[in-house]
């Protein structure tokens, strides 16, 4: 790590000057001539879970009319596991019709996010969210996301039991600060904290860490949460195949971001370090995370997830780095399989008798339009609904907890609503997911999940030409090369790099153990779709029996064997 | 810039007559004519006191003997600020105590507002009650005001010279001795070579630009024009003079109702025109004016129904405003059609008029361009979609490339102020932002070392914040010190521009005493409410009494420091 403060990066700066997350954000919040916030604040406001975003669509017209963007604000609500209930469903229900554009967006990493929220209604939205028991703090920014748990439909004592380690150890890694609440919750003018209660952070220490970190809890075979795209994972094990919770095996350093033309960054898959016993997740998790803080490079955010600092310096380095920070070293990893990274639709029934129903929400988009009025919909079965709701990591939704006496009365208004196209659309929509992209999102050079749709149905016309129609296959589309949508562990990854451009990469597992490899780089819609002829053509002839799309095209040395950067990176050093 | 070139006072002689030349002018046009009037008074040997009548006190009117009156009418019908003191004087009832007096009244107005000339004949009425003599009617000038001002002057001097004591007498007798005879040649005005309202330029548009943002319920335009050739020298506060064609489909809309074939021919003063081209570019037909309204009715009781007659019997006169202000003619022929033939309805209009906007550039930053922000004024009162004349055509009939006429009309009562360093305050909802842009583009191209405070209001911030970009660069530039904005829509209990004076009226009376001058643009209501504002401001932030914080409201008028432009 460089303490040369001349060499950190800019963030590292406004990090260290904010007081513990306060930055300048009050006095933003005041300034009422301007939609935005000072450009500090922009930093600051993501530990917050609050992202400054502008309708993009409208950019350019304003320029002329010499009106500033349209601001307008991401707010993303924590949800470790994606579970919540009927209560905070109707209240993220409300802020979404108040407050926002409409609709609420469920995450990748199975967190609610809102859009369009104005500057002025930043506070009433975070307040709301708070008073429904769910928080934004930590939601972005660099620290520990929210963390994702499988959403194991068919399995709900194991489940609540995984889930409970995981919520455990979100809580033991959120932000110490009271800024969140001396900023959005108190009531009046925000007013600086008392001398005395001088905050601290223990685990992150005042610069926090050097950028993001992210944590998944798996339950085999289910890898929807694909475990192998986090910073730090764990999978979890059973003493036998129906025995208790043993413990987890810990993966580490992987992550999806890269940048286009950077050959130093990267998307890597996970290494699985080792096992640990559930009373050891929070301090394992802690003390991988005080590494990354320590080490982590802050001094190029490009170069600063934790997949550059062990790729950097080796897997035993951190065996041993953690030994001494543990006083142990971690037990042999346990044997594990995964089957697939997509959601198991429909009706489950679950071992403790009761039922989960998992419904296809299209890119994570709940809304009214057209024919579907989801977010109508979901509002009416969350007031008759008695169990939970689960987000799952493909962005879908899980109404779990349902008493055989209830399954009519969810039933009739899941039709009702057009809220059935899990039972209608093809395998390859059920497998599609794409991240927010235009017009909101900043970071987006061409379009997602206002395109993907669209470009499914050109692609199912060609799996229907090739006899494939019934074939699952996993499509995931970005607008950027950040990975939000996790494209680079897709059988068909499509990552934004221009208007209506796209790398088109290939040959990724179906069960999320192997990456995908560009085939194509800066390519438009036609040329993918004759890309994806041929090889439809192909794998229509010649896949062996049940082999996925992405086995076939490795195996036929469509996509060469690749060893994933990582290991370049590691036998070139 | 108004530099006169014939000041030069000759000696007065212990026996010639005093004459007092006293102005109450809203744009400074009335001031102009009044130091004309004064050159040329001294010039034929009069001793002459040009005052504001500001800068008189009420009571010394009883100790003068002949006095002129220059009085300029604004908005619907009052007195321009400097006359406020004067003329609550003149009301304030006292008996025949002006018997000394002989005086004569120049009028200025707009005949395009209802109350014409209003506060000219309020003047002249006034002084009558307490006992002085109107030695001549008033004469009542329009916005082109040049030949009668200058007529009303040449019979002025005469009526002196035959009266009066001057120690001149050999000079010049009998001879007009206004400068040069043209129009117009009003001394203390910037001279815009060749061009006037009569005679306007033909200036080409640069850029049409809507600046109000997609979801605004407010149709805001940003104009570009080239002044190229023009000659054309303005400042920040001055107002640009706008004539404009009525909407060609309005015109025939009208002519169709009232069954008139639009290429029929009428005489209109000599010069002879199809009635349509006679409607499209020299008669009113947007603006209804109450002479309209009262023939329409009379015609209609002889012709038809007299239905208008009856209705409008029953109206009070507020409702006879508003039913006024809620039609164009087309309304009005639509409501209650009459038989008229083409020359009738010709006669009938009154001559389309010009419009006039706040300036919104500075020569020192956009050369020889001039920029306007216009708002398409339009309303649905009675159910139909109508839209302002020159507004409409400003923003929605021309493009870039197409030409305008225009003419300036200076306002010497809104200008930054002499003193580079005193602070100020620039109050204006809507397009009443228009000169605090030309004010600031002024300041940034300029050494002035002022602190800048803009105060502004309209609806929602998103959408409505004119030019919002330009006012976050000045601010971050450090040349604007503060901006307060009162959105009224984007909070729950609608919030204006004086919602804000009142909330600051410690700030502001802080700003007073360090030299502020206060600026206020925009319409008549608001600029009422925030003056209003502010003498609430004032006596809570100097803990004085209401009376005493209207005192020094009316002292920081005389003194030049409260500076308004309302329409």
């Amino acid at each position: 790590m460089s303490t040369d403060p001349l060499k950190l990066t800019p963030v590292e700066g406004i990090k260290a000057r904010s007081d513990y997350l306060r930055g300048t954000l009050a006095q933003s919040l005041a300034d009422d001539v301007t939609g935005a916030i000072a450009d500090d604040d922009t930093q600051v406001s993501k530990f917050h879970g609050i992202y400054q975003q502008d309708d993009r669509d409208v950019r350019e017209d304003r320029r002329r009319q010499m009106l500033e963007p349209d601001y307008q604000f991401m707010i993303r609500a924590r949800v470790p596991g994606g579970v919540c209930t009927p209560e905070q469903w109707l209240t993220m229900d409300a802020i979404a019709r108040r407050w926002a554009n409409n609709s609420v967006r469920i995450t990748t990493r199975q967190a609610f996010q809102f859009h369009g929220v104005l500057k002025h209604n930043l506070k009433s939205s975070i307040r709301t969210i708070n008073r429904a028991l769910l928080d934004t703090i930590a939601a972005c920014g660099d620290v520990n996301r929210n963390v994702m748990v499988t959403t194991l439909p068919e399995q709900s004592a194991f489940h609540r039991e995984v889930f409970e380690h995981a919520k455990s150890f979100s809580d033991h890694l959120t932000p110490n600060t009271t800024a969140y609440h001396e900023i959005w919750l108190n009531d009046g003018n925000s007013r600086r904290k008392v001398e005395a209660s001088r905050d601290s952070e223990p685990i992150y220490g005042e610069t926090y860490l050097p950028r993001k970190f992210k944590t998944a809890f798996a339950i085999p075979p289910r890898n929807d949460v694909d475990v192998f795209a986090h910073d730090l994972g764990y999978i979890a094990i059973r003493d036998g195949a129906e025995g208790g919770l043993a413990g987890f095996n810990v993966t580490v350093a992987g992550g999806m971001g890269a940048t286009h033309g950077d050959p130093n960054t990267y998307p890597r898959l996970a290494d699985v370090l080792g096992f640990c016993t559930p009373d050891q997740v929070n301090e394992v998790g802690k003390q991988i995370v005080s590494i990354q803080r320590d080490f982590g490079d802050r001094t190029e955010r490009r170069h600063a997830r934790f997949k550059y600092t062990v790729a950097d310096r080796g897997l035993d380095w951190l065996h041993d780095e953690l030994e001494k920070r543990l006083g142990y070293r971690l037990q042999q990893a346990r044997e594990f399989s995964f089957t697939h990274t997509g959601d198991l639709y429909g009706w489950q029934r679950t071992d403790d008798g009761l039922w989960n129903l998992a419904l296809f929400i299209e890119n994570g988009r709940v809304a009214d339009k057209g024919i579907r009025h989801h977010l109508t919909g979901l509002r009416k079965i969350a007031k008759i609904h008695k169990g939970e709701f689960r987000l799952t990591p493909n962005q879908n939704l899980v109404i779990a907890g349902v008493h055989e006496s209830d399954r009519v009365a969810i039933d009739h208004l899941v039709r009702a609503h057009g809220l059935d196209d899990h039972a209608t659309v093809s395998p390859l929509r059920l497998n599609s997911m794409a991240c927010v992209g235009f017009p909101t999102c900043a970071l987006a050079m061409a379009e997602s999940e206002r395109y993907l749709p669209e470009l499914v149905c050109k692609i199912e016309n060609l799996l229907e030409k090739h006899n494939l129609t019934d074939q699952g296959i996993t499509i995931r589309m970005t607008g950027c090369p950040n990975g939000c949508a996790r494209p680079y562990l897709a059988e068909i990854g499509l990552v934004g790099k221009g208007p209506g451009m796209y790398n088109l990469h290939l040959g990724a597992a179906w069960d999320g153990s192997r990456l995908n490899q560009m085939h194509q780089e800066n390519i438009g819609e036609e040329e993918v779709l004759i890309s994806l002829d041929k090889l439809f053509s192909a794998y229509s002839a010649k896949r062996l029996d049940k082999e996925h799309f992405g086995n076939f095209l490795f195996r036929t040395g469509v996509i060469a064997a690749n060893e994933s950067h990582r290991n370049q990176k590691e036998n070139a050093s | 810039m108004s530099v006169r070139a014939l000041d030069i006072p000759l000696a007065p002689s212990a026996v010639a007559d005093e004459i007092h030349l006293l102005y109450g002018s809203h744009t400074g046009n009335g001031e102009a004519v009044a130091e004309t009037l004064a050159d040329n008074a001294r010039q034929s040997g009069f001793r002459v006191s040009l005052r504001s009548l500001a800068d008189i006190r009420p009571a010394a009117l009883k100790k003068m003997r002949h006095a002129a009156f220059v009085m300029s009418t604004h908005g619907d019908g009052d007195p321009p600020d400097d006359a406020i003191d004067v003329f609550e004087w003149l009301e304030s009832g006292g008996s025949n105590d002006l018997k000394a007096l002989q005086f004569r009244v120049l009028a200025l107005g707009d005949s395009s507002y209802t109350e014409f000339c209003a506060a000219g004949r309020q003047l002249a009425n006034a002084l009558v009650k307490r006992g002085a003599t109107e030695v001549a009617p008033m004469v009542e000038c329009d916005v082109d005001f040049a030949d009668d001002a200058e007529r009303w002057s040449n019979e002025l001097l005469e009526w002196c010279r035959e009266n009066l004591t001057s120690n001149a007498a050999n000079e010049s007798p009998g001879t007009p001795v206004a400068a040069s005879g043209t129009s117009p040649t009003l001394q203390g005005i910037p001279i815009t070579p060749g061009w006037s309202r009569t005679r306007p330029f033909p200036a080409i548009v640069e850029r049409v630009q809507k600046i109000t943002g997609l979801e605004s319920e407010k149709d805001v335009y940003h104009l570009e024009l080239s002044l190229e050739g023009s000659g054309f020298q303005y400042l920040p506060g001055d107002s640009l003079g706008v004539w404009a064609d009525n909407d060609p489909e309005l015109v025939s809309r009208l002519l169709r109702k009232l069954e008139i074939e639009p290429s029929e021919l009428v005489d209109d003063d000599g010069r002879i025109r199809s009635i349509r081209d006679t409607l499209t570019r020299h008669r009113e037909i947007t603006r209804l004016n109450p002479n309209v309204l009262e023939a329409w009715a009379k015609r209609d009781q002889t012709r038809a129904r007299g239905k208008l007659a009856r209705q409008l019997a029953q109206y009070a006169d507020s409702q006879r405003k508003q039913f006024l202000e809620e039609r164009q003619l087309p309304d009005l022929a639509e409501a209650f059609p009459l038989k008229l033939d083409a020359q009738e309805l010709a006669d009938l209009l009154p001559a389309l008029g010009s419009r006039s906007y706040s300036i919104a550039s500075s020569m020192s930053m956009v050369d020889e361009e001039v920029h306007l922000t216009v708002a398409t004024l339009h309303s649905n009162a009675i159910g139909v979609a109508r839209r302002g004349v020159a507004s409409n055509h400003l923003n929605h009939r021309i493009q870039a490339g197409d030409e305008i006429r225009v003419f300036l009309e200076p306002n010497r009562r809104f200008r930054l102020p002499k003193d580079n360093g005193a602070p100020i305050i620039m109050i204006g909802a809507g397009t009443g932002i228009a000169p605090y842009r030309a004010f600031m583009q002024e300041i940034e191209e300029s050494n002035r070392q002022s602190e800048n405070w803009l105060i502004f209001g309209n609806p929602y911030r998103r959408t409505d914040f004119l030019y919002q970009r330009e006012w976050l660069k000045w601010r971050s530039k450090g040349l604007l010190n503060r901006i307060d904005a009162a959105f009224s829509r984007d909070q729950a209990e609608k919030r204006y521009v004086q919602h804000v004076v009142a909330d600051q009226g410690q700030e502001i009376s802080r700003w007073i005493e360090d030299g502020a001058h206060i600026y206020i643009c925009g319409g008549l209501a608001m600029g009422h409410a925030v003056e209003e504002a502010l003498i609430d401001a004032i006596a809570i932030g100097r803990n004085i009494d209401r009376d005493a914080a209207k005192q020094s409201i009316s002292n920081l008028r005389r003194e030049r420091r409260l500076l308004k432009d309302l329409y």
